[in-house]
């Protein structure tokens, strides 16, 4: 039998006859790879996925322009300098003179875009008019259109009338307002639409970018974030990202600890195998050589089955939590891989520096 | 005997104990500190929510349509009815009055404000600051610092006037952008209706306010001549988030299932509950920031929910390798104490008695450490600290027995599976 024969023996038989020893170490080490690879998935992906809730809040940036109205072309600029998930909603508003000489707020939008922007948050009645073209704030309809009657609304001496189909509650301003296609809205006003709100849905600090770039790429618009959500955002997200980090990092140590007391232990309850071998006179080199490779072969299976298990909490926890996946992140294996095999070398061969001191005759003596 | 094995066992094995001890011990602590912040990190999130601002509006049953464009609003104060400033803090007195933690009522009209000889016309809008509000025996401050923490002022708040001041002008802010197309900064003086104002600051809110001047609730009134009225309040209050129970038609429920409802601190149910002590108001929520502040609360609370579940389960698994580690290494004790005449049941008794005093000892000290921890993270990251339920201990000392027994017992059983006569002599 070769050298290399009998160390390659030496190492499966070791594992295989203890099959439980291995199992418990193959366990420890799984668990610190599981739950490395899981916590830094969840915080590499957090800050997106998180951002993705704040999106009910409805638009983050307002821009306005400041003389005159929005033109189509200025409204494809912003489309095209946003390089982020983004939806725009271009309003014009005015004034006008609604049934029994009330004033109501006349908005002009693309309808479409305006629902799908306040959709996380308002409620709606009679939603199944699917392409309805008139929005009905709550308190709009409780004036004008009690009973679901049609209205009037003029403004100078245009007039048109309307049915209420769809009726919302925001809660906010909105409530006292009708609003139109911007089409027949510009076409009763003449008014063309002065102020486009933006729903950016990113990291915040894309946000911010983004309210960068179009201030400095538009010097005729302004730019506004809406503070009061943006301001939540970053604050929420950064504070979720550091509990994440700072938790993560306190399981993963204290696990790691556990996982070392497990492997030395171990390696100390084999001092008999160790006291055999260097009677039989292997060096003190050999054998640790041979625990050392012991250790990394079981790191090896660790860490594999650990990324496996780790991604598949990761993604599990983006399904349940945030309705998208988490998805496995390929770079995160080899440091993974990696810190696994050095904390194994680390657990197994510290202890037997312990040994070397004693005689190998005094441990097989029972001493 | 028994007693004695298991004290020298103690005694003895003090390594192969302290391995285990240690185990137990920082599984424990993990779980301790993920409960913790699992548990506490919903009214953390909440506080940090509650920057977006009020969450629920109350405005008065027969007003008119606002007509609000572009933070101007057209409609006069003449038009439109009022609520009584005196009624609000009847807000504190409802069954969710604790939840109610910010309010700022509102007044405002136009204004032709004069400074230097030049006039313009901007909004005068009335509200709290920091206002201090009684409520039977109870007192609370309030007002848009608290709840519009967004807004930023250069130079000072305005304090809360409950009358005019004598001899001095009152303090008000005036919107930034106000301030910059009529050149004011903070300590000019301007005039409205005859009557001098001093600036104290320079707001700005990225909204309306920032072309108005926002002055003390009763300095407005008494400027518009309408002592005690308010048009709006802004409610700031810890809701709990919505869903498909909460959202129902509480006149449509069976009395008890009307209770259960009354008694959850939905925005709806709060809301409600105004209604029922200003019966002459509606209560709104601003759905924008309610619903979304639900969203992204329980999108939190679930993470932390589903990484304190992984952990758990980790350092269920770590530790239980670790106890099986330090028994299956035991097995030629098993041999002996079996050669000697002992039965499975003595030796199984003798090794979990331990198992459970170590679990016990871990427990403790688990539950003490991981409630430091989550004090630090509660200090370092929120500023606050969170507290660990004392009822986390009696759940952490079970989950530590639990966690230790299944752990020994598997290696305990094996041990004993083997012939005493082979362990004995090294064969297995």
């Amino acid at each position: 039998m070769s050298r290399h024969h009998l160390f390659l023996r030496l190492l499966l038989k070791a594992a295989w006859v203890r099959k439980d020893r291995a199992l418990t170490a193959l366990v420890s080490i799984a668990v610190v790879a599981t739950m490395a690879t899981a916590a830094l998935t969840v915080y590499s992906d957090l800050d997106s996925k998180l951002s993705q809730e704040f999106r009910g809040f409805g638009a983050n940036i307002v821009v306005t322009k400041k003389q005159g109205s929005l033109t189509a072309d200025e409204l494809t600029r912003i489309d095209s300098l946003l390089k982020i998930r983004h939806l725009i909603v271009p309003v014009a508003y005015a004034i006008a003179n609604g049934p029994y000489e009330t004033r109501v707020v006349l908005g002009g939008t693309d309808i479409k875009a305006f629902r799908e922007l306040n959709s996380a948050s308002w409620a709606v009645r009679n939603s199944d008019y699917a392409d309805t073209q008139v929005l009905l704030g709550s308190r709009a309809a409780n004036a004008f259109a009690n009973h679901g009657d049609p209205f009037t609304v003029s403004y100078g001496a245009r007039e048109t009338n309307l049915s209420p189909e769809i009726i919302f509650t925001s809660g906010t301003d909105d409530d006292s307002r009708v609003y139109l296609p911007l089409k027949e809205f510009t076409a009763l006003t003449g008014v063309g639409p002065n102020t486009a709100l933006v729903r950016a849905i990113a990291r915040p600090q894309e946000i911010q970018a983004a309210i960068a770039t179009l201030s400095t790429s538009l010097p005729e618009l302004e730019v506004k974030p809406v503070r009061q959500f943006t301001e939540t955002q970053t604050t929420v997200v950064g504070k979720t990202r550091s509990v994440v980090l700072v938790a993560s990092g306190v399981i993963v140590t204290l696990i790691m600890l556990c996982m070392i007391a497990t492997f030395t232990s171990s390696v100390l309850e084999r001092r008999k195998d160790f006291a055999v071998m260097k009677a039989l006179g292997a060096s003190n080199k050999a054998v640790n050589f041979l625990f050392a490779a012991e250790a990394a072969m079981l790191a090896l299976a660790g860490a594999a089955a650990g990324y496996i298990a780790g991604s598949a909490i990761a993604f599990w926890i983006g399904k349940a939590n945030f309705e998208a996946a988490i998805l496995p992140q390929p770079w995160l294996f080899v440091p993974v891989l990696l810190g696994s095999m050095l904390l194994a070398l680390l657990a197994s061969t510290a202890p037997l520096r312990l040994l070397q001191r004693i005689q190998p005759a005094g441990i097989l003596r029972g001493e | 005997m028994f007693f004695r094995l298991l004290f020298e066992s103690f005694r003895r094995q003090k390594r192969r104990k302290s391995v285990a001890f240690l185990a137990i011990a920082l599984g424990m602590s993990i779980a301790t500190a993920m409960i913790a912040v699992a548990a506490g990190i919903g009214d953390k999130i909440s506080q940090e929510l509650r920057s977006t601002g009020a969450n629920l509006v109350i405005t008065p049953i027969e007003d008119t349509l606002d007509v609000n464009l572009g933070g101007i609003n057209l409609k006069p104060a003449s038009e439109g009815a009022f609520l009584a400033e005196s009624e609000l803090p009847k807000l504190k007195g409802i069954f969710w009055g604790h939840n109610i933690v910010g309010l700022a009522p509102f007044l405002s009209d136009r204004a032709t404000f004069t400074k230097d000889g030049k006039s313009i016309d901007a909004e005068l809008i009335g509200t709290y600051f920091e206002q201090s509000v009684r409520y039977g025996k109870e007192s609370f401050t309030t007002g848009v610092r608290s709840v519009n923490r967004w807004w930023q002022v250069e130079g000072a708040w305005p304090q809360d006037y409950a009358e005019w001041p004598a001899n001095t002008a009152p303090d008000v802010l005036a919107g930034s952008k106000l301030a910059q197309s009529f050149h004011i900064s903070p300590g000019d003086q301007i005039e409205v209706a005859g009557k001098k104002l001093r600036v104290s600051g320079i707001v700005n809110t990225g909204g309306a306010e920032d072309q108005a001047v926002v002055a003390p609730l009763h300095i407005v009134q008494q400027i518009l001549g309408r002592p005690n009225a308010v048009q709006r309040v802004a409610v700031s209050a810890l809701t709990k988030p919505e869903d498909a129970f909460g959202r129902r038609d509480p006149n449509k429920m069976t009395p008890v299932m009307r209770d259960r409802w009354y008694c959850s601190p939905y925005a709806n149910s709060i809301a409600f509950q105004i209604h029922e002590v200003l019966p002459n108001a509606r209560v709104e929520q601003i759905r924008p920031i309610e619903q979304s502040q639900g969203k992204v609360l329980s999108s939190v609370s679930g993470l932390m929910l589903l990484l304190t579940l992984a952990a758990l389960l980790g350092s269920v698994l770590a530790v239980s390798a670790a106890m099986a580690a330090t028994i299956l290494e035991r097995r030629q004790e098993v041999g002996l104490m079996k050669s000697l005449g002992a039965s499975n049941v003595s030796v199984a008794s003798l090794f979990l008695t331990e198992a459970g005093l170590l679990a016990l000892a871990g427990g403790v000290t688990g539950f003490m450490a991981g409630g430091a921890l989550a004090r630090y993270i509660g200090t370092s990251i929120f500023g606050s600290s969170i507290t660990v339920h004392p009822v986390v201990l009696a759940l952490i000392i079970f989950a530590a027995l639990a966690v230790t027994f299944v752990g020994s017992a598997g290696a305990v059983r094996k041990a004993m599976q083997f012939d005493p006569a082979v362990v004995l002599r090294g064969d297995a």
